[in-house]
């Protein structure tokens, strides 16, 4: 079995966690919990609970294909808000991943230094 | 004229225009004399980042600064993406909430900055360390701003004690969209608050499991925001929650007797009663409910559940009346 085949079969047994866990948050059955209040105030649109799992889990999968190891990506999209999970709707691999390796070159170089000269761009750590 | 020196001035002619275009976006007005100075938060552990993880660094920082013990190991394993060399926002607030914390996004400006460094708090930034051509996406530690230098000090990368001029920490900001917040223990509030997200972010960390540890964060934010319905019915709700009938029964109370049509506070109320075993008020609660709601509302369904849920409750309630109600479940 591939790597990558691995991981989906692993993740695809996660994912049967996943919305057995997604279940639990939800065990009040009835009771209409905080965040509905908050997102009618807000006026913004409604995650209905399914729905929310799914995207959980659509987020978690879009996690996996980025590398992320299944076994540690139950927990990481359990601990995001609906709203957090809505705001996925732009695709993960667009979103901003804050990572700073530096590595410049040629003209790009010439501009930056003096764009860094000026205070505009923080990039050289040593100037 | 040589091709080479034809080719120096296209590029310093290339440079003047952009740099032009950088200079005349307008970096907002920061008052310094008004935002003050904010003693250094000297006592912040330092972890240096290894290659593309400033992200769980500067997490590991600001939780650590919180009084949370955790490792790198563990942050990396919670917020680095492989495939994108980096870190998410949602995810480095998703496990803020896993350490135990209440993740809150700051105002966006800069008082509202070093209004949380004066509070104590270090706060992690995005920044984009280069251009909109050319970005370098950093999370940062801020651990101080001197007014008098206009001068902050960060915990960034491999740097300890990193001092950035704050013209160009704002421009580096500003490319981040003034992102940046705060981790706080469910006992405590942000300095310069927003209302709605501070509460917004209180139900998320309750709903991500810290039922038990948001109760107290209800009970501060009824205290000070009396007038919120949001507050009384996360106060009301988390007692439902741990199984207090009684006490989420009669804050959802005070909470209609400020706003009576609230119908899914109604409707709520009603399942407390309903777990009570008082079904009739809980049936009478329900119907109200029903009324009171806007006919467009997504809620119907939801209510017209517990209404069946109460009535057949009910019928084996009554059923088994020869048999002492021994739960109250």
């Amino acid at each position: 079995m591939s790597n990558s085949k691995l991981r989906l079969f692993v993740f695809e047994l996660v994912s049967v966690s996943l919305v057995s866990l997604g279940f639990m948050q939800i065990a009040h059955a009835g009771m209409v919990d905080t965040q509905s209040l908050i997102e009618q105030e807000a006026s913004s649109e409604r995650l209905a609970k399914i729905e929310s799992l799914l995207a959980r889990q659509d987020v978690a999968r879009q996690l996996v294909a980025l590398g992320v190891d299944p076994a540690d990506v139950q927990q990481r999209v359990l601990y995001l808000s609906d709203a957090e999970i809505a705001s996925f709707e732009q695709r993960l691999d667009t979103q901003i991943a804050g990572g700073s390796a530096v590595g410049v070159i040629g003209t790009v170089f010439l501009v930056l230094l003096i764009l860094e000269l000026v205070g505009v761009t923080d990039i050289f750590k040593k100037i | 004229m040589n091709a080479s020196s034809r080719a120096s001035i296209a590029l310093a002619l290339f440079c003047f225009a952009l740099l032009s275009a950088c200079v005349t976006s307008r970096l907002p007005a920061v008052d310094v004399a008004t935002v003050g100075s904010a003693a250094e938060l000297s006592s912040t552990t330092f972890y240096p980042q290894e290659q593309f993880q400033c992200g769980p660094a500067a997490l590991l920082t600001v939780l650590t600064s919180s009084g949370i013990e955790t490792d790198m190991d563990s942050m990396v394993k919670q917020v680095y993406v492989p495939g994108r060399q980096g870190s998410l926002q949602v995810e480095m607030l998703a496990a803020s909430r896993a350490a135990g914390r209440i993740p809150y996004p700051i105002d966006r400006e800069f008082g509202a900055l070093v209004a949380e460094l004066r509070a104590g708090r270090p706060v992690l930034v995005l920044q984009n360390l280069g251009t909109s051509w050319f970005p370098r996406w950093h999370y940062a530690v801020v651990i101080g701003f001197d007014a008098k230098r206009e001068q902050l000090t960060l915990r960034s990368g491999v740097d300890r004690r990193r001092l950035t001029r704050l013209r160009t920490f704002l421009h580096t900001w500003r490319r981040g969209d003034y992102w940046g917040f705060v981790v706080l223990p469910a006992n405590e509030v942000p300095e310069q608050v927003d209302t709605a997200r501070w509460l917004a972010a209180v139900a998320a960390f309750e709903q991500a499991g810290a039922t038990d540890a948001a109760k107290l964060a209800w009970v501060n934010a009824v205290a000070r925001w009396p007038d919120s319905a949001v507050a009384r019915f996360g106060l009301a709700n988390n007692n439902f929650m741990q199984g207090n009938w009684q006490a989420a029964e009669s804050v959802y109370r005070e909470l209609l007797m400020r706003q009576p049509q609230l119908a899914i506070a109604r409707n709520n109320l009603a399942l407390a009663l309903l777990r009570q075993r008082r079904f009739v008020e809980a049936e009478q609660e329900a119907q109200r409910a029903l009324v009171d709601l806007d006919d467009n509302s997504p809620m119907h369904a939801e209510l017209a559940n517990t209404l069946s849920e109460i009535r057949e409750s009910s019928a084996n309630g009554q059923s088994r009346s020869g048999r002492p109600s021994s739960t109250n479940r």
